[in-house]
C-alpha cells in the first residue's frame, strides 16, 4: 500500500511537470485528487488494513495530498508569471509616438502681464478696482488738478462723448472714486482701458491700457513709494533688476518721477532694446498732491500718499520682446498661441 | 529743445565730461533725451582766402585757384560756381576729413594737382535745412573779417555737443539758454555768469516823440517797447549765426537775428517792427473786429474778436504773442525799428494759436507762462546787443505799460514736515542750501522753519510740496532710501466677481480656447454688416479717428467674426476664441454716464459644429452651478434662423448662441460655417452658485431603462427630456440622450431619440413594481404630448 501511494506521489508529480497550460493544470487535479481520482480512490482501500498500519499509511497518504496540493499551486504559480511574460513581451508599444492631441488655450499676453502685476500688488495689501471708461470730465481732469485750460482736454488728445463727458485718458480716475467713496487707509491698483486720440502704429493705439495705483495712509513717505516699486520691479523683470528715479512733473502729484529700470535685455550694458541707455522707462509716479486729497475730503495735514500709473500694453510689450503693438490687437492665432 | 553745451559753458563753467553733465542734469530734472556732436568726423578744415581765380587749360568747367593759407599757400582746383577772388572760405586740406567721413588728399585734375578741396555746409556737417538752397548748394563762404589758417572745427563750433532736453510742463522759465544754466548751476552747486544790457540811465526820453503804447486787455500783462535807429540791415556776425544755427534757428538778418537769439538766450519772445510802416505813432493792444490778415509767413489768416492783437490804433499789425504781420514786417528798407517786449497771457496765445493752426516758437514759450519780469531785461538785453553789433542806435527812453506787476510768492517750509514726508533727515541748514542753490530767498524763523521767497520765474512753486520737491531733486532721489511702507495692516485680494472673472477664463484657456483682445469702437457700416438694425442706445463719438471708429461697440460678436475673419484669410484652419470686455449704451437720462455691461463672447471656425461651441458653453454653466438653462430656438438676425437659441435661465437671459447667418458670413468674409455666442458676464455671474455643497453617496444600486422613442422630426428633443424629467418622479436619477436617429426604419419626418434613465431610491433597492408604472405614465405623456411612440 505504502509502495503503491509513492508511486502514485511520483506519477502525479511527473504529470504536472508536463504541464504547459493553466487550464490543463486542473486535469491532473482531478485525476488525482478529484472524487474519482486515483489518490481518492486508493484511500478508500485504506478500510483493508490493519489497525497498526491504518495510522500510519493515513499519515503518509494525506502527506502525499499536501505535497500534490502545494506542486500544483508552485505550477499555477509558474505558469500565471509565464503567461504574464508572454502577454507583456506581445504588447510592446512605440512609445516615442506621439500623444493623443487635446486643445489647449492661452490668456493674451496683455492679459497675462496684468494678472502678473496684480498678484504682485495682492500679496502687498492692495484691492483691484474698476471704473467707467465713458467717464465725467470733473473725475478724468478736475479732481486730477489738471488746469482747466490743459491741452490734454483739447480734442486732438481726448475723445468727447458729450462736453462734460469722454472716453477716459487714464484709469486715475478710478482713484478719485475710491478716495471720494472710502476712508483712508488705502491701497488699491486700477487697471483697465484707456483711451487718447492717436493713430495707430508700431507704438501707439487709440485704444490702450494702463495700471494705477494708490496708496493713502498716516505717514507714508516717498521712501515708501521708492521701496514699494524698487520691489515690484525686481517682482516683475527680475532680482537682479535696478531702478532709477528721475523728476517729472504731473499735476496730480508733487514731488513727481519716473522710474527706470535696467534693461531687461542687455541688464544696463545698453543694447537696441534700450536705445543703448541701459535703462527702460516704466512708469510715472509720485506724492499724491494736496490739492487732490483735499478736492477728495482727505486732509493733507494728517493723510499723505503716493501714486504710480504704467501703459501695460508697453510693458508687455517690453516683457515679451514684441516688435510691433499692433500685433496685440490683431489676434492672428500664430501669434496668440506662442503666450502659453 | 535743443541746447548748445558751449553757449551753456559761456554762463556756468562745466568742466565734465558732456555724457556725465547729461547724467547729472537728468537727475535733477532735466531730461536730457540725446547728447549731439555737431559734426564729429571733420577734421583738418581750415580757413583760406582765395587769392587768385585762373581757368584751367584742359578743363572748361574747372577753375584753379591760388589759396592763402595764412601760413602758406596751395593751389585747389574747383568746380564750384560761387568762388571768387577775395572769398574765405573752408578748405579741406591734405588729410583732413569731412563730415560723411571722407579722406581728402592730393589729386590731379587734368594736368593740375589741387591740394585739397574746398567745403559746403553739407561737407562741414551743418544743418542743411537751416541755410537758404543759394549757400546749401555752393561753397561755404566765411565772413571778411574771418582768420585764416583757422580751424573750422573750433571756428564755426562743429566740436559742440547738442543737448536735446526734455522739459516738463511746468518748467517754462527752462526754455532758454539761461533757465537751463541756472539748473545746471544749481546741479553742480557752481555760480552762474551774468550779461551785459543796456544801461538804462539814459540822458533823454526821445521815444515819446516816436511812439506811446497802450494796452486794451487783460490777456497782456506787461509791454516793454523800445525804438531803434538801423544803421543797415545786413548777416549778423558768425558767432550770432553759430549759435542760432546750434539751437536749429535759421538765421536771416541782424535784426531778426537779434531777436531770435534773445528769446533762445533768455527765453522771452521779441518781435521788431518797421516802424514806418506801422503808418501811426502808437501801438495799441487789444481784440479787433477784423476778420482777416496775412502774417510774416505770406499766409492769410482768419482771425477774430476773441484773439488779441497788437494794432496801431486801426488795424492789427501782429497777433500778438503768435506772429506778427506782413504790413509791418523788417526789410532791406527798414530805417527805424520798434522792438517789442510783451508778456502775453498763456491761456489766451494758447487759444488763438489753436484757432489759427499757427504755433511758433513765441507760441509756445507764451503757453507755457513767460515770466512777466523778464520783458524789461530782455528789451535791454536786445538792445545791447543790437548796438555792440552795430545794427542799430539806440533812441533814448523805454516804454513799459506793466500795470500789475507780478507779486512775489511766500511760502513756509517746515524742515520737519519735510523730513517725514519725503522719508530722510536733512538739516535745516541742508534744505536752505539747496533752496539758496535754486536762488530762492531763504530765512530761518527758528523751530526748523524756513521762510521762503520763491523767484518771480518760478511760477510752478505754490505750495510744500512744490518746495519739497526741489529740495529733494538738489539732493538726489537717487540718495532716497526705499523702505516698505508702515501702517494699517491691509488684507486687500480680489473680489468675488474677479475671481468669477478669472476661474471663466481658465475654464475657457482650459478647454482649447484663446483669449483675444480688440477694440471698443466700431460704426455704423460695421454694426450694419451684422445685418442687424442700428439701436439708438448707441454711443458717438463727438471726434472719433474716422467713421470705421465713430461708434462704442454694443456687442463683442462684430469684433469677434473680424478675428475669424483675420484668422481664416491667413490661412488658420480653426480657431477657438473669447473675450470678456465691455460694451455701451446710452443713458436715457441726461445726468448720467452711458451704461457699461460686460459680456463673454466665445467663438469657433473649422470643423466644429454648433454643438461644439454649446458643450463649451454648457461647461461654463455647470462650472458656475447653472443646471437647469435652457437653450430656446430664435435669436438676433446676425444669426443663422435655422440653427440659433437665446440662452434663459427660468426667465432671466444669459446670452445668445448659434451659427453665423450666411449674409453676415458674406459680409465679414467668413468660412462658410462659424459659430458665435455672446453672453452677459453679468448675469453669469447673478445667476452663479458658487458653494459646493457635499450630497451623501447613494448605497443603493441604480436601475437603468432605456427608451427608443419615435416622433416628429421638428420637435425640440428640449421638450422631450423635460416630460421625461416631470413624470419620472423622484426615483428619476438621471437622463442621458444617447442616440438621435433618422433614416432606414424611420418614416420622412419622423427621427428616434434614444434615452437611458437611471432609476434610484435613496433608502432602498428598486424594483419592477416601482419603476413600470412610472415608464407607462412617461409614455402615455409622450404620446399625449408629442403623439411620440415607443419603438418596439
Amino acid at each position: 500500500m505504502e509502495q503503491e501511494l509513492k508511486q502514485l506521489r511520483d506519477q502525479c508529480l511527473a504529470d504536472l511537470n508536463e504541464v504547459e497550460e493553466l487550464k490543463t493544470l486542473d486535469n491532473v487535479r482531478i485525476k488525482y485528487l478529484g472524487k474519482k481520482g486515483a489518490l481518492t480512490i486508493a484511500l478508500k482501500g485504506m478500510g483493508k488494513l490493519s489497525n497498526e498500519e491504518r495510522p500510519i499509511i493515513g499519515k503518509l497518504a494525506n502527506e502525499i495530498r499536501e505535497e500534490i496540493e502545494k506542486n500544483i499551486i508552485q505550477q499555477k504559480q509558474a505558469l500565471e508569471k509565464k503567461a504574464m511574460e508572454a502577454q507583456i513581451s506581445q504588447e510592446v508599444i512605440d512609445v516615442s509616438l506621439p500623444g493623443k492631441t487635446h486643445r489647449v488655450g492661452n490668456l493674451h499676453p496683455l492679459n497675462t502681464t496684468i494678472n502678473e502685476l496684480k498678484e504682485i500688488f495682492l500679496g502687498m495689501g492692495f484691492t483691484i478696482e474698476e471704473g467707467p471708461e465713458i467717464e465725467w470730465t470733473k473725475y478724468n481732469f478736475d479732481y486730477l488738478n489738471v488746469p482747466k485750460e490743459h491741452s490734454a482736454r483739447d480734442l486732438q488728445d481726448t475723445f468727447y462723448y458729450k462736453d462734460d463727458i469722454v472716453l477716459r485718458t487714464q484709469t486715475s480716475p478710478v482713484q478719485v472714486r475710491v478716495m471720494q467713496d472710502r476712508k483712508p487707509p488705502l491701497r488699491m491698483i486700477s487697471p483697465g482701458r484707456v483711451y487718447r486720440t492717436d493713430e495707430v502704429d508700431a507704438t501707439h493705439s487709440p485704444v490702450f491700457h494702463q495700471m494705477e495705483g494708490l496708496v493713502i495712509d498716516k505717514g507714508i513717505t516717498m521712501a515708501d513709494l521708492k521701496g514699494t516699486l524698487d520691489l515690484f520691479a525686481k517682482k516683475l523683470f527680475g532680482e537682479q533688476t535696478k531702478t532709477k528715479f528721475r523728476p517729472h512733473q504731473f499735476y496730480f502729484t508733487e514731488p513727481s518721477a519716473e522710474m527706470d529700470v535696467t534693461c531687461y535685455k542687455c541688464g544696463g550694458v545698453g543694447c537696441k532694446v534700450c536705445s543703448n541707455t541701459g535703462w527702460i522707462e516704466v512708469l510715472g509716479c509720485g506724492m499724491v498732491h494736496p490739492n487732490v486729497l483735499k478736492d477728495c475730503g482727505i486732509d493733507p495735514d494728517v493723510y499723505s500718499g503716493f501714486a504710480f500709473g504704467m501703459g501695460l500694453d508697453r510693458i508687455t510689450i517690453i516683457k515679451y520682446g514684441i516688435t510691433d503693438l499692433r500685433l496685440l490687437f490683431e489676434n492672428d492665432l500664430r501669434f496668440l498661441s506662442q503666450f502659453k | 529743445m535743443l541746447v548748445s553745451l558751449n553757449w551753456l559753458k559761456e554762463y556756468v563753467d562745466i568742466n565734465i565730461a558732456p555724457y556725465d553733465f547729461g547724467e547729472i542734469l537728468t537727475m535733477s530734472g532735466t531730461k536730457v533725451e540725446t547728447l549731439t556732436v555737431v559734426s564729429e568726423n571733420v577734421a583738418n578744415i581750415l580757413t583760406g582766402k582765395i587769392k587768385k581765380i585762373e581757368q584751367h587749360p584742359n578743363a572748361d568747367k574747372l577753375v584753379v585757384c591760388t589759396v592763402d593759407m595764412g601760413s602758406d599757400e596751395r593751389v585747389i582746383v574747383t568746380a564750384a560756381k560761387n568762388v571768387f577772388e577775395g572769398a574765405i572760405v573752408p578748405v579741406a586740406v591734405d588729410g583732413a576729413v569731412t563730415a560723411n567721413g571722407m579722406n581728402i588728399g592730393t589729386n590731379d585734375f587734368r594736368g593740375i594737382l589741387s591740394y585739397g578741396m574746398f567745403c559746403s555746409i553739407e561737407e562741414l556737417g551743418m544743418d542743411t535745412n537751416l541755410f537758404s538752397k543759394e549757400i546749401m548748394e555752393g561753397i561755404y563762404i566765411l565772413p571778411e573779417d574771418t582768420p585764416l589758417g583757422m580751424d573750422v572745427k573750433e571756428l564755426l563750433w562743429l566740436d559742440d555737443v547738442i543737448i536735446d532736453v526734455e522739459l516738463t510742463a511746468n518748467r517754462s522759465d527752462c526754455q532758454s539758454i539761461i533757465g537751463i544754466a541756472k539748473e545746471s548751476a544749481a546741479a553742480l552747486d557752481l555760480p552762474i555768469r551774468d550779461f551785459e544790457i543796456y544801461s538804462t540811465e539814459e540822458k533823454n526820453n526821445d521815444i515819446a516823440d516816436y511812439l506811446s503804447v497802450k494796452v486794451n486787455s487783460d490777456a497782456c500783462e506787461r509791454y516793454v517797447a523800445k525804438v531803434l535807429k538801423v544803421k543797415r540791415v545786413e548777416p549778423s556776425p558768425l558767432w550770432m549765426q553759430i549759435k542760432l544755427l546750434n539751437s536749429g534757428v535759421r538765421p536771416i538778418n541782424n535784426i531778426v537775428d537779434v531777436t531770435n537769439y534773445v528769446m533762445l538766450e533768455l527765453g522771452q519772445p521779441l518781435h521788431a517792427f518797421d516802424y514806418n510802416s506801422l503808418k501811426s505813432k502808437e501801438i495799441v493792444v487789444r481784440t479787433t473786429d477784423d476778420k482777416k490778415m496775412i502774417t510774416l509767413d505770406d499766409k492769410e489768416r482768419e482771425i477774430n474778436a476773441s484773439m488779441l492783437m497788437i494794432t496801431n490804433g486801426s488795424v492789427p499789425v501782429a497777433i500778438a504773442g503768435v506772429m506778427g504781420g506782413v504790413n509791418s514786417e523788417i526789410t532791406d528798407q527798414t530805417s527805424l525799428v520798434v522792438l517789442e517786449s510783451a508778456c502775453f497771457y498763456k491761456n489766451s496765445v494758447r487759444l488763438t494759436s489753436k484757432q489759427l493752426g499757427l504755433r511758433t516758437e513765441a507760441s509756445a514759450r507764451f503757453e507755457k507762462g513767460v515770466d512777466p519780469e523778464l520783458a524789461g531785461v530782455a528789451a535791454l538785453r536786445a538792445t545791447y546787443l543790437l548796438e555792440k553789433i552795430g545794427a542799430c542806435e539806440v533812441v533814448g527812453g523805454l516804454i513799459d505799460v506793466y500795470p500789475q506787476p507780478v507779486k512775489t510768492t511766500k511760502l513756509t517750509l517746515d524742515t520737519n514736515w519735510f523730513n517725514a514726508f519725503i522719508g530722510i533727515s536733512l538739516s535745516e541748514a541742508e534744505v536752505a542750501g539747496f533752496l539758496k542753490r535754486l536762488s530762492f530767498t531763504v530765512k530761518s524763523i527758528g523751530d526748523g522753519i524756513l521762510e521762503i521767497e520763491v523767484p518771480s520765474y518760478r511760477q510752478d512753486i505754490e505750495v510744500r510740496e512744490d518746495l519739497a520737491e526741489e529740495v529733494a531733486r538738489m539732493f538726489g532721489y537717487d540718495n532716497i532710501p526705499g523702505t516698505i511702507m508702515g501702517g494699517e495692516t491691509m488684507t486687500g485680494g480680489k473680489t468675488p466677481i474677479q475671481k468669477y472673472e478669472d476661474a471663466l477664463k481658465n475654464v475657457l484657456v482650459g478647454q482649447g480656447y484663446f483669449e483675444t483682445l480688440t477694440s471698443s469702437f466700431t460704426s455704423e457700416k460695421r454694426l450694419s454688416a451684422l445685418n442687424t438694425s442700428l439701436s439708438e442706445e448707441l454711443v458717438r463719438l463727438v471726434n472719433p479717428l474716422g467713421e470705421e471708429n465713430s461708434i462704442m461697440r454694443n456687442t463683442l460678436i462684430g469684433h469677434q467674426l473680424e478675428v475669424i475673419s483675420l484668422n481664416y484669410n491667413r490661412k488658420n484652419p480653426s480657431g477657438h476664441f473669447f473675450e470678456i470686455a465691455n460694451t455701451y449704451f446710452a443713458s436715457a437720462a441726461p445726468e448720467e454716464l452711458p451704461v457699461e455691461e460686460k459680456k463673454l463672447v466665445i467663438s469657433t471656425y473649422g470643423n466644429d459644429d454648433y454643438f461644439e461651441l454649446k458643450g463649451m458653453v454648457e461647461i461654463l454653466l455647470t462650472y458656475s452651478g447653472i443646471d437647469n438653462a435652457s437653450f430656446v430656438a430664435g435669436g438676433s438676425d446676425i444669426l443663422h434662423p435655422g440653427r440659433k437659441a437665446t440662452i434663459y435661465l427660468e426667465d432671466v437671459k444669459l446670452g445668445e448662441i448659434g451659427e453665423v447667418h450666411p449674409a453676415v458670413v458674406k459680409n465679414y468674409d467668413l468660412p462658410k460655417r462659424c459659430y458665435v455666442c455672446e453672453l452677459s458676464f453679468k448675469a453669469l455671474y447673478e445667476c452663479c452658485v458658487t458653494d459646493k455643497k457635499f450630497v451623501d453617496l447613494p448605497r443603493f444600486p441604480a436601475s437603468n431603462r432605456d427608451l427608443a422613442i419615435l416622433l416628429k422630426s421638428e420637435i425640440p428633443a428640449a421638450s422631450v427630456e423635460n416630460t421625461i424629467r416631470i413624470n419620472g418622479g423622484d426615483i428619476l436619477e438621471s437622463i442621458e440622450l444617447f442616440d438621435v436617429y433618422t433614416g432606414e426604419q424611420i418614416p420622412d419626418g419622423y427621427k428616434s431619440l434614444a434615452y437611458a434613465l437611471n432609476f434610484r431610491h435613496f433608502e432602498r433597492t428598486l424594483n419592477d413594481d416601482d419603476i413600470n408604472p412610472v415608464i407607462e405614465k412617461i409614455l402615455e405623456e409622450l404620446k399625449s404630448s408629442f403623439d411620440a411612440q415607443l419603438r418596439e
